[in-house]
């Protein structure tokens, strides 16, 4: 399943973000992002993770992240 | 850490060919049965955020299965501004597939200020037929479509593909003297590629028996999904022992221009690339047309009953279903087949292409080529193992 993985924004520099989710740090661009980005905010990325896709509110990155930790303890991942 | 979805793909070289195909998917095609015991509404407003690509498919894949297993028949305003929200997601999926991911391919930059520009346009559809927010509601949420919006959003994508092509989508594919002038002009990098694979051992490459998806999908789809008690079927689906290849190609045959290149070359790496152009094409004139069948539609008052419901999409990347089964107003079972698949399935379109293809140093490239003109959803690597050397 192409399930994408919510990713805190940890730092910001110009339009590369530094970003969080499961313990692991990437770097992402932010150059095909509409909204303005922070730190704190929940992104998601493309495939590969080259680019942050999408911004997401806290609560349903949070659901979501929920949802994947089950995935992973249920050895689905 | 949270493994990152892949297909692996090993080619294995003997005598001057390919004589093995082996792919590898890590992808997590059973993890949806973690939707049981949530209520259905939860598990529509779980899915855009889980699915980065196609959520859009994800979410209307889940409303017509759980719709179906309730016995609800939508309004018919729901249906022209469920196609539309479809349509915006597979305008941006195959333009940024043009604008991100084909440029590199002839070593130039990716074109973002394009690739942005379409996104954007695209996603303010959404909020311009479902003002609400309401659109991942079962049974369909608040219709209040905002026509002046949706063509400035139409219109906006359409300019945005004129700058990824230099030309506009529907007058390059317009014939076949307009496709040779424009991709002979090289003008951009999608320009460039698609002359490229023009060359006669390109425009075939990958070209193997055609087993197009039926346009309904598999017949007895729903009973397999039903019996798939181990999640075999999820992983590796077939009807009747055959695989069939999903997505542009499948859906786009009639085309004249998709017809004409697979009349030349067959159904290779060139009728695959041109497929998704035409498709790009055709799913921004479905959308002017669309515009005009919207209507306003007040969000129903619709009740999730007891049942089992298979829900068919047809996704950017092609066929996504869902089967769900309801009981005392939760999922008691939920199962998504993806459109990745079907076309890298062991025996599927990709393997089919690529098996007994020539060794060469470019078999690697062309094969990197053949999958991405496959579309798949996750990262795919090409390794090519020589028993020869």
């Amino acid at each position: 399943m192409c399930m994408a993985v919510p990713s805190r924004v940890v730092a910001i520099e110009g339009l590369t973000a530094t970003v969080e989710a499961f313990g692991q740090e990437r770097q992402t661009s932010l150059l095909l992002l509409g909204d303005e980005v922070a730190v704190g905010d929940y992104v998601i990325l493309g495939a590969g993770g080259t680019f942050a896709a999408e911004v997401v509110p806290e609560d349903a990155a949070r659901e979501a992240l929920a949802y994947l930790a089950q995935v992973l303890a249920d050895g689905q991942a | 850490m949270f493994p990152e979805a892949r297909l692996d793909v090993t080619l294995r070289v003997e005598a001057g060919r390919v004589a093995g195909v082996n792919i590898h998917s890590n992808r997590l095609v059973q993890a949806s049965k973690l939707f049981a015991g949530r209520r259905p509404d939860e598990v529509t407003h779980l899915l855009p955020t889980l699915f980065a690509l196609c959520g859009t498919a994800q979410v209307l894949a889940g409303l017509a299965a759980m719709e179906r297993a309730s016995g609800i028949s939508t309004s018919s305003s729901q249906t022209p501004a469920r196609q539309m929200l479809l349509l915006a997601e597979t305008v941006t999926e195959h333009g940024l597939g043009l604008a991100r991911d084909w440029p590199p391919l002839v070593g130039a930059e990716p074109d973002l200020a394009a690739a942005r520009r379409l996104k954007l346009a695209m996603a303010a559809v959404r909020p311009a037929l479902y003002p609400a927010g309401d659109w991942t509601r079962p049974g369909g949420g608040e219709v209040r479509p905002s026509l002046d919006a949706l063509g400035k959003a139409v219109n906006e994508a359409r300019a945005a593909v004129a700058d990824i092509l230099s030309a506009d989508a529907e007058a390059v594919l317009a014939d076949p003297d307009s496709f040779h002038l424009w991709h002979r002009s090289g003008n951009r990098p999608a320009a460039r590629l698609i002359d490229e694979i023009m060359a006669p051992d390109l425009a075939t490459f990958g070209r193997g028996p055609f087993l197009p998806m039926p346009e309904q999908g598999p017949a007895g789809l729903d009973a397999r999904l039903d019996g798939d008690r181990d999640g075999a079927y999820l992983a590796r689906p077939d009807s009747h022992g055959r695989v069939f290849e999903t997505g542009p190609l499948a859906r786009m045959s009639w085309h004249p221009a998709v017809t004409a290149q697979m009349g030349a070359f067959g159904a290779g790496l060139l009728a695959r690339m041109v497929a998704r152009l035409a498709e790009l094409a055709s799913s921004l004139q479905e959308m002017d047309q669309l515009v005009h069948a919207l209507s306003d539609a007040p969000a129903p008052a619709a009740c999730l009953v007891d049942g089992a419901g298979l829900g068919l999409v047809e996704a950017a990347r092609g066929l996504l279903a869902h089967r769900v089964e309801l009981e005392s107003g939760r999922v008691k079972r939920y199962q998504i087949l993806a459109p990745t698949e079907w076309n890298f399935h062991p025996e599927g379109p990709l393997a089919r292409g690529l098996m007994g293809a020539p060794a060469g140093p470019e078999l690697e490239r062309r094969a990197t080529l053949l999958a991405l003109a496959l579309d798949p959803c996750v990262a795919c690597r090409v390794t090519v193992e020589n028993a020869d050397a």
